[in-house]
């Protein structure tokens, strides 16, 4: 007889919490249900089929910390394994950091789930301008790290996020991290995705900007299973600014997914995004920006872009703007591009003696770092670098 | 230098030159004029290595080798140097940098030691003055947003800075106003010596005022159906093309 895979969450219950929130959270989940063939924000990410194939829930995976993947830096660094914060690995450096229950957060189903599944809930505090690093070592099944960054009136926080999935069985990171900034506060978050063929990840992040403030993410993405990225911002009030900047530069089998949105709520925000993709061998990326301008947000000046260039016939590419704009006094453009290397370009290197190879590596390189703006961390900023570079070469 | 013997290039099933014959020594200047689309610029791409283009008989010496069977960038590190007629645009990539890899490159094909940043910087300097380009131009992307006049300067400065055997001009006359053209000119006549030459592809005559060839030759329907000195030139500006093609259809 066959025996039929059972739906995700069956198999997850065991494992939620049983705070109030926690079980309100399941519930909540419960009823609307994980994303499935017939959800159009998962269209090209069959995330709940692929992850009941790959992932084995129960398993808790060996504990592993590698202190070489610590970036040799001046300023916080927060280790977590399994979604758990290690407080013995970390180095704080004055940080505010409190580890406790589960909060309030998004209420899409894996924001819910991660709420529901997560270990407890680490809040972050801006206090220095230092860089504040966070890393992910997960070897179990599942791991839900859930993280709040309270970034305080007039204050720059700068965090910088990596995942290392064991490499020795397949790993699910469902990650959630929130930014709440004040007033006349900034908060730059930089990803880098650089996993392998046994990582899946669903990587959530949202950020709540108030008046004058600004909230930069950049993600960078070179190699993964399965990732899904979720940025969600919201612009609250007047003079609030969103940026986003995203590199997917994929070979092999990587399926990335980019599914991002920015709200304008109220008058004279700004935003701005620009996301690049290369696609080399079986790779898929997806990018899916939405744009939202309330009825009230007039003056908001909102730009999106989204190129990419495939490389061999057997890269995917999946794009989609998304605008729904209720104001009637707004700037918005939008623009996509999908296509091969410029051969006329290739051309004219390779007639001033720049060798194919080469001259290839160099458009295609100066096409992705354009990508790279307001990282604000040498040591990150040299590292997307040397991984361009090295994917590239 | 070079010698071009009965070259046939096609694209896409179209036949554009059919039966290049030319010869050009080293010091020599050679104009290569004709109406649009006679296959001028195809003869300089097909020269450059350019691979869309199909030879289907023909040979092309280059100092003693068979040019037909190097790369672009073989032919570009052997000393041959293709000024486009539309410089392409490479966001990105600043002329310094791109200039300072193919420098380097060809130095390296040639077995020389790269250039430091230094060093590199110091020629740059020099060839500069040559066709009086602007260093922020320099640091800008490679030809994005540049003027016509500054695309062109900036192919010259190139020139200048790879210091080829064989230069060939695509149309560098085209888009520039006159006091751009003298510089231009002036730029390219520095750069001449007894070792290398110069092949001019234009439709105008204006810029063999200033570049003096040694040989005018008219390319019609894929074939020089005629040379000459520069007087030759001279004599198409006045009269236009017309009675050239008047006289190759009573042949």
């Amino acid at each position: 007889m066959i025996k039929e895979t059972p739906p995700m969450l069956d198999v997850l219950k065991t494992k939620a919490g049983q705070s109030h929130l926690q079980v309100k959270a399941w519930d909540t989940l419960s009823d609307i249900g994980l994303p499935n063939k017939k959800s159009e924000s998962y269209k090209f990410t069959p995330i709940q089929s692929v992850l009941l194939k790959n992932i084995d829930w129960v398993s808790q995976g060996e504990f592993f910390f590698d202190k070489t993947k610590l970036y040799q830096e001046k300023g916080s660094h927060l280790v977590f394994s399994n979604g758990t914060f290690v407080q013995e690995y970390s180095t704080l450096n004055d940080l505010d950091v409190v580890v406790g229950q589960v909060t309030e957060g998004k209420h899409d189903p894996f924001s819910l789930l991660n709420a529901a599944l997560a270990n407890n809930e680490v809040t972050i505090k801006s206090g220095s301008e230092l860089p504040v690093f966070i890393y992910h070592f997960n070897s179990s099944g599942i791991s839900n790290p859930r993280i709040k960054v309270k970034v305080k009136s007039g204050d720059t926080c700068k965090i910088f996020e990596k995942i290392f999935p064991s490499k020795s069985n397949n790993t699910f990171t469902n990650s959630y991290i929130e930014f709440d900034i004040a007033p006349n506060a900034f908060g730059y978050h930089t990803k880098v995705q650089n996993y392998h063929d046994k990582a899946f990840t669903h990587e959530t992040v949202f950020s709540k900007v108030s008046k004058s403030s600004h909230f930069y993410n950049n993600t960078f993405s070179f190699e993964g299973a399965l990732v899904r990225n979720n940025l969600t911002i919201h612009l609250k009030d007047e003079n609030c600014e969103g940026h986003m900047y995203g590199l997917f530069l994929l070979d092999k089998k990587s399926h990335i997914d980019n599914n991002t949105s920015v709200d304008h709520m109220e008058p004279n925000s700004f935003s701005n995004e620009l996301y690049k993709g290369i696609l080399d061998e079986k790779s898929t990326g997806v990018f899916n920006g939405k744009i939202y301008v309330r009825q009230n947000a007039q003056k908001t000046n909102a730009f999106q872009s989204n190129n990419n260039i495939l490389l061999s016939e057997d890269a995917t590419l999946h794009t989609k703007p998304q605008l729904e704009i209720w104001a009637d006094d707004v700037k918005c453009s939008h623009g996509c591009t999908s296509g091969q290397l410029d051969e006329g370009a290739i051309f004219y290197l390779r007639a001033r003696g720049i060798n194919e190879k080469k001259a290839k590596a160099m458009i295609l390189n100066a096409f992705a770092t354009e990508t790279m703006n307001h990282i604000h961390s040498k040591i990150v900023e040299n590292e997307v670098k040397k991984l361009i570079d090295k994917k590239l070469s | 230098m070079i010698s071009i013997k009965n070259l046939h290039a096609s694209i896409e099933g179209k036949e554009i030159l059919q039966g290049i014959n030319l010869e050009v020594k080293s010091g020599e200047v050679h104009a290569i004029m004709g109406p649009n689309g006679s296959g001028k610029s195809t003869l300089a791409s097909v020269l450059a290595g350019r691979e869309e283009y199909e030879i289907s008989t023909g040979s092309i010496e280059y100092l003693g080798e068979n040019l037909l069977e190097l790369d672009p960038e073989e032919r570009a590190q052997k000393g041959i140097f293709l000024a486009f007629q539309y410089p392409v645009e490479i966001p990105g990539v600043s002329t310094t940098n791109f200039l300072k890899t193919a420098l380097n490159q060809i130095r390296e094909a040639r077995g020389e030691t790269s250039l430091d940043a230094v060093n590199f910087l110091k020629l740059m300097k020099e060839k500069m003055k040559l066709v009086d380009i602007d260093q922020s131009l320099l640091s800008r992307s490679l030809n994005e947003g540049f003027s016509g006049g500054e695309k062109k300067r900036n192919e010259i400065f190139q020139m200048a800075m790879l210091e080829p055997r064989l230069s060939i001009l695509d149309e560098t006359d085209s888009g520039l106003d006159i006091d751009a053209l003298k510089t231009v000119a002036d730029g390219v006549n520095k750069l001449k010596s007894e070792k290398t030459s110069t092949i001019v592809v234009t439709h105008y005559q204006r810029l063999l005022d200033y570049i003096v060839p040694d040989y005018v030759h008219v390319l019609y329907k894929g074939r020089i159906v005629k040379s000459g000195d520069k007087n030759l030139a001279l004599e198409l500006e006045e009269k236009g093309y017309d009675w050239i093609k008047e006289e190759m259809a009573s042949i």
